[in-house]
């Protein structure tokens, strides 16, 4: 039976690059396993314009989906998450 | 000689404007450039950073020929062991800071915390600098290379030449690159201006600049010269005593004037406020309008107290490396690069092993043991 995926937010606005990248990555390292069977994705919300760029690569590169939103306060979230295995 | 001065501070600050929208729509980091090439093996910014450095090369060598701007721009002097020592504490530094001395002024536009932590460092480090310059002047000129200023005056071969010879390697890799589509990324940000059409447009406010103040792109003696005004409020005997505030290096012809205006780190508005100030001016007002017509603009906040530290180190190392050198790494690679000086090409080669070590370092703070 299919569960909703549990919900990680990360807020690292205010962060820049590389920071914001290195930040994003551990947390996607420490969640790989979680990540991959599908049952949690990460929320990343950004406000460095180089990291919506630069986000979603990596976790391309990983692997993982990654949708990107611009919020109406004006930052960004990137969703990172995985089909179920 | 009033008109020209408001002539002239009129169009730097209109350049700045544009370069500071400009920055900020196509995130044009050139502390990312270098630190990327490390840290994730990407060499994407470099490749608009080359076009920038070949188009300016060309545009300043045409203005050379028509006789518009001196080549040799004023400030370039001889290439020293300090110019090599500057790049590495310079890479370092931008690393640390999360952006080189532009890359500071248009994220503060955009209203990042951390950029202005980073500025606050790079003006007390250049407060500090000032009291060991004296010392630093005779060793530099035991430690130069050659009096020759650029490549063209070391090997006696025209401007021109090396202008087309670049245009010919430089064309023709930035071609390959245009075919195979790498000179473009993919970004999902409002607003997003590729980089290689900020490379173009960037090249262009460079000859503006240099056409209108006799100079590309420079901002770091400012700094300088507001140390020297806090210090003066407390110290002001202090001031006067120190050699770096008194020398007056600079001699800038005004347009439409038969005086010239001369300039120096000292505490007074003279011809290096009248470069540098509506430059600076414009730049953060101009990423700030780019940011708040994009609806972004926000007072960033919440960083680990680490990262904080590490901007304000940066900004210290940032201030340091280019009073060594001297010049910051936009004059360099935008201004100094382009006209072949050798001191920006030493500058460069310290960049790359001190953006290393940054990335390294950058890694450790925000990885700690995790870091591979």
């Amino acid at each position: 039976m299919m569960t909703a995926p549990e919900e990680t937010v990360l807020d690292i606005r205010g962060q820049v690059c590389p920071s914001s990248l290195l930040t994003t990555l551990k947390v996607l390292n420490q969640n790989a396993e979680s990540l991959r069977r599908g049952s949690i994705r990460v929320r990343v919300l950004t406000d460095s314009r180089d990291a919506v760029v630069t986000i979603p690569n990596a976790a391309l590169n990983m692997g993982f989906k990654a949708q990107v939103e611009k919020l109406p306060e004006g930052h960004y979230e990137v969703v990172i998450s995985h089909e179920a295995d | 000689m009033t008109l020209s001065v408001i002539f002239v501070a009129t169009a730097l600050l209109l350049v700045g404007l544009a370069a500071g929208f400009i920055l900020h729509r196509s995130d044009f980091c050139m502390a990312g450039a270098f630190r990327d090439l490390f840290l994730f093996r990407s060499t994407f910014m470099l490749r608009p950073l080359l076009l920038l450095v070949i188009v300016a090369a060309v545009l300043f060598e045409i203005e050379r020929q028509i006789g518009l701007v001196r080549s040799p721009f004023p400030f370039f002097g001889a290439p020293t062991l300090f110019s090599l020592i500057g790049g590495i504490l310079f890479g370092l530094g931008m690393v640390l800071s999360g952006g080189c001395v532009i890359g500071i002024l248009y994220k503060l536009g955009g209203g990042s915390r951390l950029a202005l932590i980073a500025l606050v460092g790079m003006v007390l480090g250049s407060g500090l600098y000032a009291e060991m310059h004296q010392y630093v002047v005779p060793l530099a000129r035991k430690l130069t290379f050659t009096r020759s200023i650029t490549l063209p005056q070391l090997t006696g071969v025209s401007p021109l030449w090396w202008v087309l010879g670049s245009l010919l390697f430089g064309g023709s890799l930035l071609w390959r690159w245009q075919q195979s589509g790498q000179l473009r990324r993919t970004s999902l940000v409002a607003g997003y201006l590729q980089p290689w059409r900020a490379a173009l447009l960037l090249a262009v406010l460079l000859a503006v600049s240099a056409a209108v103040a006799g100079v590309p792109f420079g901002v770091t003696t400012s700094y300088l010269k507001w140390m020297a005004w806090i210090e003066q409020l407390w110290f002001p005997a202090h001031v006067a005593s120190l050699p770096i505030y008194n020398a007056q290096p600079v001699q800038m012809s005004l347009p439409f004037a038969a005086d010239t205006l001369s300039g120096g780190a000292g505490p007074s508005f003279d011809a290096v406020a009248l470069m540098q100030f509506p430059l600076i001016g414009g730049i953060i007002l101009g990423a700030a309008f780019s940011s708040w017509r994009l609806r972004e603009w926000s007072w960033h906040g919440q960083v680990p107290f680490s990262q904080m530290m590490a901007a304000f180190a940066g900004g210290l190392l940032m201030a340091f490396g280019s009073r060594l050198t001297p010049g910051c790494n936009v004059w360099h690679l935008w201004g100094g690069l382009p006209i072949f000086a050798l001191q920006s090409i030493l500058f460069v080669v310290g960049l790359l092993p001190g953006a290393w070590l940054g990335g390294r370092v950058v890694s450790w703070i925000v990885l700690g043991k995790e870091m591979k």
